[in-house]
């Protein structure tokens, strides 16, 4: 009995309610909670000189981002991570278009390609950090392994130990981790492009390099504004395998942004600093996006 | 002619082949040494195992506290998946079916999301978790992942639902069908390949996600898969054999999952990808 009053209840009270305000508002409250308000705070704190355990918060104006503009170890991290994401966007572009014209192009078993190339992706960055620091072990690596098998001992690499050395192995990790991705995205540009426009071109006397380089290429501009902001933003926040594979060093070789965030917040306990570095890593993020997809929206046609 | 043809083809073939082996090789040299003892390993990284070793498997889900981080990564990744379905089709659902101003600003609201990286707010985000009790439990990280999922699933299903014909939705309302009733009876089933993208990249984010958890959840006790197998790293420096059986377990039942849904993944990033 009380159940049917509860109901009816319930279903005036929704009646008279918008469904569309019911559908929005648990993803509304979610975000605006969670999300949103956390960077408000975020914002504030970077302010402070907060330590994350005690309830005083100390308002310092602008000391954190005086520090973090006169910090050696920041203007390092900076470095690194401009390096890296320099690096990884370009690499990782030639990687996936070279990819996803190889599978386009392929005559059998194309799916089983694309579904291989694909797989690096599914692998999380720690589980991948681990099996590339064993591929790259100086002692019982399958690297130095081989090496020694052809004959070139000579050559044996502390790749993750020898300071020169350990940023580019974690961009050639990466870079096998994520090429895949943006294989689908430019495959998808591929599938894009009307036939007879390579037909014609072929008719016309141009070779398979031609037809790329004047027809294909060009026409991928939108596939590729997106997946290199989309490469950007990910190698700008690059974290587990750095975590994994060297924990920043040797010394501060493979020190980044985020991980400063982490070990500045979480390990020293200065989440005020943290929080600080968090926001000048967004800002970074936000400035480089707005630039990127202006210059390369220009590239763009319509077809 | 032909012959010219037919021998570019083949070149290519063993072009892709060459370069498929070299991208498979890393995962296929984890499975193999996680079937390897610790000291074939160390005598040979590239060898094939000699015999099928299950001492590391057995090691893990006997002597460790893996087996619960694995009920962990499941209860996370299942729960947050549920909670996902039941919140964003119904918000992508009242934006894209809306013509009202509000909807559309609330729409670039969660739009302005996607920008946001999450090391900008964790900080003071875990503060607000451990005012509202959620943290240092799996109730937190499932809050998270789900309003962190709500920019780019209202993009996924407004994208979605633009393809899909309102007649069927305004007959239903001639015929005096609820709101509620179209949505749940009509829509929310014709959104299935939708969902089923949203379900499997999100899933796998969570899966494989190592930051979050690792601060969030309890210290002293079992936390996900991947946390658990950061931490073996570190403690277990010698012992390969055993984080090669953990990290072969993590990786397994993705590529099956992988391999029975790719239409999902490959279309999930395209939609995601047309307005990045």
């Amino acid at each position: 009995m009380n159940d049917t009053k509860n109901q009816s209840a319930w279903s005036r009270w929704t009646g008279r309610i918008s469904p569309t305000v019911v559908f929005l508002l648990p993803a509304i409250a979610l975000y605006t909670l969670f999300v949103v308000t956390p960077t408000f705070s975020s914002a504030y704190l970077s302010f402070t000189s907060w330590d994350g355990v005690s309830d005083k918060i100390h308002f310092i104006g602008f000391d954190n981002f005086t520090e973090i503009w006169n910090s050696d170890r920041v203007h390092n991290a900076l470095k690194n991570t401009m390096i890296l994401t320099f690096a990884l966007v370009v690499l990782e572009n030639i990687a996936a278009i070279a990819l996803a014209v190889l599978v386009d192009q392929v005559r059998w078993a194309r799916n089983l390609f694309r579904s291989v190339f694909y797989f690096p992706v599914l692998i999380s960055g720690i589980v991948m950090g681990f099996v590339w620091t064993i591929i790259l072990n100086y002692n019982f690596g399958v690297i130095n392994r081989m090496l020694e098998l052809i004959g070139l001992a000579s050559w044996k690499i502390d790749w993750l130990g020898n300071p020169d050395f350990a940023l580019i192995s974690i961009i050639l990790s990466t870079l096998w981790k994520q090429a895949g991705y943006y294989m689908i995205i430019y495959l998808a540009g591929l599938q894009g492009i009307p036939q007879d426009l390579t037909e014609a071109a072929s008719i016309d006397g141009a070779g398979k390099w031609q037809q790329f380089r004047r027809i294909t290429f060009p026409l991928l501009a939108g596939s590729m504004t997106v997946s290199s902001v989309l490469s950007m933003i990910s190698s700008l926040k690059i974290f587990d395998q750095i975590a994994v594979m060297t924990d920043g060093g040797p010394g501060f070789e493979t020190e980044t942004l985020t991980y400063i965030v982490y070990k500045v917040g979480f390990g020293e306990l200065r989440q005020g600093f943290g929080t600080a570095m968090a926001m000048v890593l967004f800002l970074l993020i936000l400035i480089i996006t707005v630039i990127q997809v202006k210059v390369l929206r220009r590239r763009e046609v319509q077809l | 002619m032909y012959k010219g043809k037919s021998a570019y083809d083949v070149l290519l073939f063993i072009v892709t082949l060459l370069i498929a082996v070299m991208f498979f090789f890393p995962i296929f040299f984890n499975l193999m040494s996680a079937f390897k003892s610790n000291s074939e390993i160390m005598r040979d990284a590239i060898a094939l195992p000699t015999s099928l070793y299950l001492d590391s498997f057995k090691y893990l889900l006997t002597e460790t506290e893996f087996p619960a981080a694995i009920v962990n990564s499941v209860v996370l990744t299942g729960l947050s998946i549920v909670f996902m379905v039941v919140v964003i089709p119904m918000a992508g659902y009242a934006i894209e079916r809306s013509s009202a101003k509000w909807t559309g600003f609330v729409f670039l609201y969660f739009l302005a999301g996607m920008m946001i990286p999450f090391q900008a707010y964790m900080i003071p985000l875990f503060k607000e978790l451990k005012m509202m009790g959620m943290y240092g439990n799996l109730v937190g990280p499932i809050v998270i992942y789900v309003s962190g999922s709500v920019g780019f699933g209202a993009l996924l299903y407004t994208s979605f639902l633009k393809g899909v014909p309102r007649e069927i939705e305004e007959s239903a309302a001639i015929d005096g069908c609820s709101r509620y009733g179209i949505f749940y009876r009509i829509v929310f089933p014709l959104l299935g390949p939708c969902t089923a993208s949203m379900v499997v990249l999100n899933g796998l984010g969570i899966w494989n996600d190592f930051l979050m958890p690792m601060l969030v959840l309890p210290s002293g006790k079992p936390k996900t898969m991947i946390v658990e197998i950061f931490y073996y790293v570190g403690e277990f420096s010698s012992r390969w054999d055993m984080i090669f059986a953990g990290t072969a377990m993590s990786i397994v039942p993705i590529l099956i999952v992988f391999l029975a849904l790719q239409k999902y993944f490959v279309k999930g990033i395209a939609t995601g990808a047309i307005k990045g």
